[in-house]
């Protein structure tokens, strides 16, 4: 009898683990339309009416909790704010007289706008859910394909960039963000010149508070507090998921590597633990093979 | 515990209601840098009183459940939680748990290893990025905070899944603690009472 029990639970052991490892190959072998990633969208459907309203029932308590954190690094912050909002009256009212400038000089040579910001159709969502693991710096949103939205669309917040659609459904989606050690975005430095240097912004595992912007020359000038947007690059044929001119964030610090490139560090503009809403940047030019 | 069909749906909010606490609540929250993650708790929890074979399916339907909610790649997180919520069962079969601090301790001891389980593979499958040493950091934060976790979370479940426990004497083995269980532990060995007949 004790033997048929012990017999009993290795099979069910056994099961379960084999279970386990059909499921993962399956993952990762299976094309998206296939019949396990059908029916794992298909839950996620299921279940996103019940984790919206779980996410709307607890944002008083994620709220409480935030005011405390808030408050205590609330007095900090003030002083860097305010030394940051006199830099930035000045940047913009240089900026102002450069965007006005840009349109009247593509009129007159008649570049197309495609690809640009302005080509975009945002809409906005609300975070759902988000994984707690830091092998996946994802978050789920609660508007899917039937509102317009496809796997690689861009997503901010007013902040700055927040990262890409990475999967979706009818009525959810997964936002793969920026500090997501899979995601990499083409960034160029702001720095006042028309020969800004270009990198890619890349994360790290089990770091997500900063970002690496990689690729650098050693003879390039970078330095601290410069602000980096995407590059938003394209080739006619290739063209990167992202964009040209949204924030990403500013570079914290910026050391010669021992290769050929810098080693430069940046703290992103958005803080990916308080988002609660999200714009996603839909129905972009047709970028045929993406590049991220 | 005596698993009847009321106790399973019992089992399945409880893992239900986890899932949705942790990717609507917990995972906004940091505790020095970390996410903390009450899944593994449940989990342990489960396996420390149902046995071996109810923490594995409850790891593998909890960990099927987070990574199809989330659309992440399925059945890594539930071959680490399975192990877990196995070797969890597995003790509880083998020791006993006699002081009240040794399901907290248990949690947060496999609570890190269900998280290096989970770091080895995805190292396994393959990661592109450059890792950071901070990840050990991680995994240590999450073991503390899955300690102090327990020491709600466990006696809540075992609440929740009482008329299921089996209660044992005092000669074998005492599964249920409490002053109250101990108590009756202590009368069922000393027998009965016999009253004494005062003669007047």
């Amino acid at each position: 009898m004790y033997r048929k029990q012990i017999r009993r639970r290795r099979a069910v052991l056994v099961g379960l683990i084999v279970a386990c490892l059909v499921l993962l190959s399956l993952s990762f072998s299976e094309a998206r339309s296939g019949p396990i990633h059908s029916l794992q969208k298909g839950l996620a459907t299921i279940t996103a009416p019940i984790s919206e309203g779980a996410s709307v029932a607890l944002k008083p308590a994620r709220d409480l909790i935030g005011w405390f954190d808030d408050t205590f690094s609330a007095q900090g912050e003030n002083d860097e704010l305010v030394a940051e909002l006199a830099a930035t009256r000045a940047e913009l009212a240089r900026a102002q007289g450069a965007i006005e400038d840009n349109e009247e000089l593509r009129d007159q040579l008649g570049l197309p706008t495609d690809g640009e910001l302005g080509s975009y159709e945002p809409v906005t969502a609300r975070v759902i859910g988000r994984s707690s693991t830091v092998w996946y710096s994802s978050v789920q949103i609660d508007t899917g394909s039937s509102a317009g939205l496809a796997v690689d669309d861009p997503v901010q917040t007013g902040d700055g960039l927040v990262g890409r659609i990475s999967d979706v459904t009818a009525t959810t989606s997964t936002i793969s963000l920026i500090t997501d050690p899979r995601n990499a975005v083409t960034a160029e430095v702001i720095d006042g010149d028309a020969r800004a240097p270009w990198g890619v912004v890349e994360a790290e595992v089990g770091n997500p508070e900063t970002l690496y912007l990689d690729f650098i020359e050693n003879e390039a000038e970078v330095e601290k507090d410069q602000i980096l947007i995407t590059a938003g690059w394209s080739d006619g044929r290739l063209s990167s998921a992202y964009p040209p001119g949204i924030e990403i964030g500013r570079i914290e610090n910026a050391e010669v590597g021992q290769g050929d490139f810098q080693e430069v560090e940046v703290r992103p503009f958005v803080d990916m633990r308080e988002l609660e809403y999200v714009q996603v940047l839909t129905g972009g030019p047709d970028r045929g093979e993406l590049v991220k | 515990m005596i698993v009847t069909r009321r106790i399973v749906l019992r089992i399945a909010a409880i893992v239900f209601f986890a899932v949705l606490l942790q990717t609507s609540f917990l995972s906004y929250l940091e505790v020095a840098g970390t996410i903390p993650d009450m899944l593994p708790v449940v989990v342990v929890c489960l396996g420390l009183l149902g046995g071996g074979v109810v923490g594995a399916v409850c790891g593998f339907a909890t960990g099927l459940l987070v990574d199809a909610i989330l659309l992440q790649t399925l059945g890594i997180t539930s071959l680490a939680l399975l192990s877990v919520g196995y070797l969890a069962g597995r003790y509880r079969e083998g020791f006993e748990i006699s002081n009240s601090l040794t399901p907290p301790l248990l949690a947060g001891g496999f609570t890190i290893v269900a998280a290096t389980a989970f770091a080895v593979l995805q190292l396994m499958l393959g990661v592109d990025a450059a890792v950071s040493l901070l990840v050990v950091r991680d995994i240590f934060v999450q073991g503390l905070s899955a300690f102090v976790l327990a020491i709600a979370i466990y006696p809540l479940i075992r609440r929740t899944l009482r008329p299921a426990l089996v209660e044992e004497g005092a000669g074998s083995r005492v599964l249920t603690e409490g002053r109250g269980a101990r108590r009756r532990a202590r009368r069922s060995a000393r027998g009965p009472r016999i009253r004494r007949r005062v003669a007047t």
